[in-house]
């Protein structure tokens, strides 16, 4: 999977630079995000804005993701495409999750 | 009878899906869905196969996975067939689907998985499933309405 990672702050965006992020990209996502937290990163902005499709298993490996963080920190979503966060929508999931459009806001909103 | 028909197979691996999903999206476009439309399409779609891949045929490569497409004048049809294990009907015959509730103030219980089977009954009109000789057939059917 092929992902870009930079600090601001005390924030780490990850953006995503793959189309899909379903059943068969999960374990590496999770896997990677994994580490990220245990690397310390305690507030983090997942770019979703070069993701075209995500199914149920992409959406439970974000969720896991922000599972990982707990009470300690926060995790924030930026850049989806209308299609994707028609997914969050229908899941519920928009209202669970701060989404953000573009990565600027994101951002701003975790280094509050 | 169907106006159009197409047929897909693909062997039941993972990455094989993609290529179902890639397929679906643009006959679904092609037929007069619009961009949200053929998306949740593709995303019924790689749902089903999914499902198929891990629990009928648990992750074991070599089986055949069909997706079947009929065109009809007032509604699509998918029909995703497999000769793996069957997943009964109690799945889909619950009138509650309670798979997409969860409590926003505790993220901790929030469960990963399990939503496949509520997406498709929340983006298709109808969704059956049958068991007959040895195969399964999960047929979605979405009708075809100006707006979508």
């Amino acid at each position: 999977m092929e992902l870009k990672e930079r600090k601001e702050g005390n924030v780490l965006i990850i953006k995503i630079f793959e189309k899909r992020l379903d059943e068969f990209m999960t374990l590496d996502f999770k896997e990677k995000m994994t580490e990220f937290v245990k690397r310390g990163n305690d507030f983090i902005v997942l770019d979703l804005s070069e993701v075209e499709f995500i199914d149920s298993s992409g959406l439970g490996a974000i969720i896991s993701s922000m599972k990982l963080l707990g009470k300690k920190g926060d995790f924030v979503i930026c850049g989806m495409r209308e299609t994707v966060l028609s997914l969050f929508r229908l899941t519920r999931m928009d209202r669970l999750f701060k989404i953000f459009p573009g990565e600027k806001e994101a951002i701003a909103a975790l280094s509050k | 009878m169907a106006e159009k028909q197409i047929k897909l197979t693909i062997e039941s691996c993972l990455k094989n899906v993609s290529l179902i999903g890639q397929a679906v999206n643009k006959i679904s476009s092609y037929i007069g869905f619009n961009e949200l439309s053929s998306y949740q399409l593709e995303l019924c779609v790689v749902e089903a196969v999914n499902n198929v891949i891990i629990h009928a045929y648990e992750k074991e490569a070599g089986h055949e996975v069909e997706v079947t497409f009929s065109i009809y004048k007032d509604r699509l049809a998918i029909d995703v067939h497999d000769t793996g294990k069957s997943m009964g009907n109690k799945l889909l015959e619950k009138k509650e689907d309670s798979s997409l509730d969860f409590d926003p103030d505790d993220p901790g219980t929030i469960p990963e998985g399990g939503r496949g089977l509520a997406i498709i009954k929340e983006i298709t009109d109808s969704v059956c499933y049958k068991t007959e000789g040895g195969e399964n057939c999960l047929t979605m059917t979405k009708i075809f309405k100006q707006s979508e």
